[in-house]
């Protein structure tokens, strides 16, 4: 006999023994309780992230050495980029949001599972965007430091007078793209252990019905 | 929510308790991890409650949520399948309903079914109640062929592993 034929006719049984028999009071206590699904955590991590991207692109602006900052006069230049930011942040959680609504545990499990990890991407994406962002305004900070910058102009001309002007704007160029280098495969190693934890099991699973549409 | 909801939904799956235990029974090996899973399952099928309509069965509709729950929605992975802990015990096969043979070849079924992935134990699970191959493919997202074949190979890899 076919093996799984004889797992169906055992499977059948359905005698009081086998399987536990909630009462209708135990199973009200249940619905009561908290939901700890994939789905509730990733909406948490998913505010958490949009909260401190947010935190780090914006609240910047209040500290210290924004204050020195504020000496070079390069509104025209740091207000769009503001602005950029937070046109950004409003579109991508908006579609964090609408993609969220759309999970529902009554799909069939392909579609939940894309649209679970299409959440997951919108936040991705926001990230991304964050990342790109940090290194293009070190660039530009950079660049307008080298123009309106004291201190900076007072380095340049002392590098100048030595003949290492060249030399001088190399090294600076090149310990900045080192450091937002490292911060950044700093910050992508983190999401990568977070999400390769986090989302092991869905994505390997949606890989696997994937397959058989090959 | 109101009362008359709470009182139409806990009395059906009441009812039908058996097959969310049949899901646990697949998707883990002990009772802490069945329990776990049948009050996730249970919460999950309350929240997508007032959205189901009556135009499906209530049975159906549990199939779906239940497995969608134990494949995807379930997250408390260190709890779940392990075959080396495999407790037959759980299962509470009666020795005296069957031969000696056909009792441990069924033992071995469901050791060889706890080593399949989830995707291919819903497979099972569905095929195990008797859904149809349009019921499987639209329950999994996949096409009715693509159920067919898959579930060929399912049969295949059981196969090996019970005969290696």
């Amino acid at each position: 006999m076919d093996e799984l034929e004889l797992l169906k006719k055992d499977w059948k049984k359905e005698d009081a023994s086998r399987y536990p028999k909630l009462t209708y009071n135990e199973i009200y206590k249940m619905i009561l309780k908290k939901s700890s699904s994939i789905v509730k955590w990733i909406f948490i991590i998913s505010i958490l992230e949009f909260v401190l991207w947010s935190a780090i692109s914006f609240g910047l602006k209040d500290a210290e050495y924004n204050k020195r900052f504020d000496s070079y006069h390069a509104e025209n230049i740091i207000t769009p980029f503001i602005v950029l930011g937070y046109i950004v942040l409003a579109y991508f959680f908006y579609k964090f949001f609408m993609n969220y609504k759309n999970i529902s545990a009554t799909d069939n499990a392909k579609v939940l599972m894309e649209n679970i990890l299409k959440t997951r991407r919108t936040v991705k994406q926001y990230v991304g965007f964050n990342l790109i962002y940090l290194a293009l305004s070190s660039f530009i900070i950079l660049g307008i430091q080298f123009n309106r910058d004291e201190e900076m102009l007072g380095y340049i001309e002392n590098a100048s007078a030595n003949g290492e002007l060249l030399k001088f704007y190399a090294v600076t160029i090149l310990v900045t793209v080192a450091a937002v280098a490292i911060l950044i495969a700093l910050i992508l190693g983190f999401y990568y252990l977070i999400y390769g934890i986090l989302l092991k099991r869905l994505n390997s699973n949606y890989k696997e019905l994937k397959k058989l549409e090959l | 929510m109101n009362k008359e909801l709470e009182h139409s939904f806990v009395e059906q799956l009441e009812k039908h308790q058996n097959i969310v235990h049949k899901v646990c029974r697949l998707y883990t090996n002990n009772q802490d991890a069945h329990n776990d899973l049948f009050q996730e399952i249970t919460i999950q099928l309350w929240r997508a409650f007032p959205k189901f309509r009556g135009d499906a069965k209530f049975s159906t509709w549990m199939y779906r949520v239940g497995l969608n729950t134990a494949i995807t929605l379930y997250r408390k992975s260190k709890r779940r399948v392990n075959t080396q802990d495999f407790d037959a015990i759980q299962f509470k096969i009666k020795a005296d309903e069957y031969d000696d043979t056909e009792e441990e070849q069924l033992k071995l079924l469901y050791k060889a079914v706890h080593q399949l992935n989830d995707i291919e134990k819903a497979l099972v699970f569905l095929y195990l109640e008797d859904k149809n191959y349009k019921e499987i493919s639209e329950t999994m997202g996949i096409s009715e062929v693509n159920a067919r074949v898959k579930m060929n190979r399912v049969k295949k890899k059981l196969r090996t592993i019970l005969n290696p």
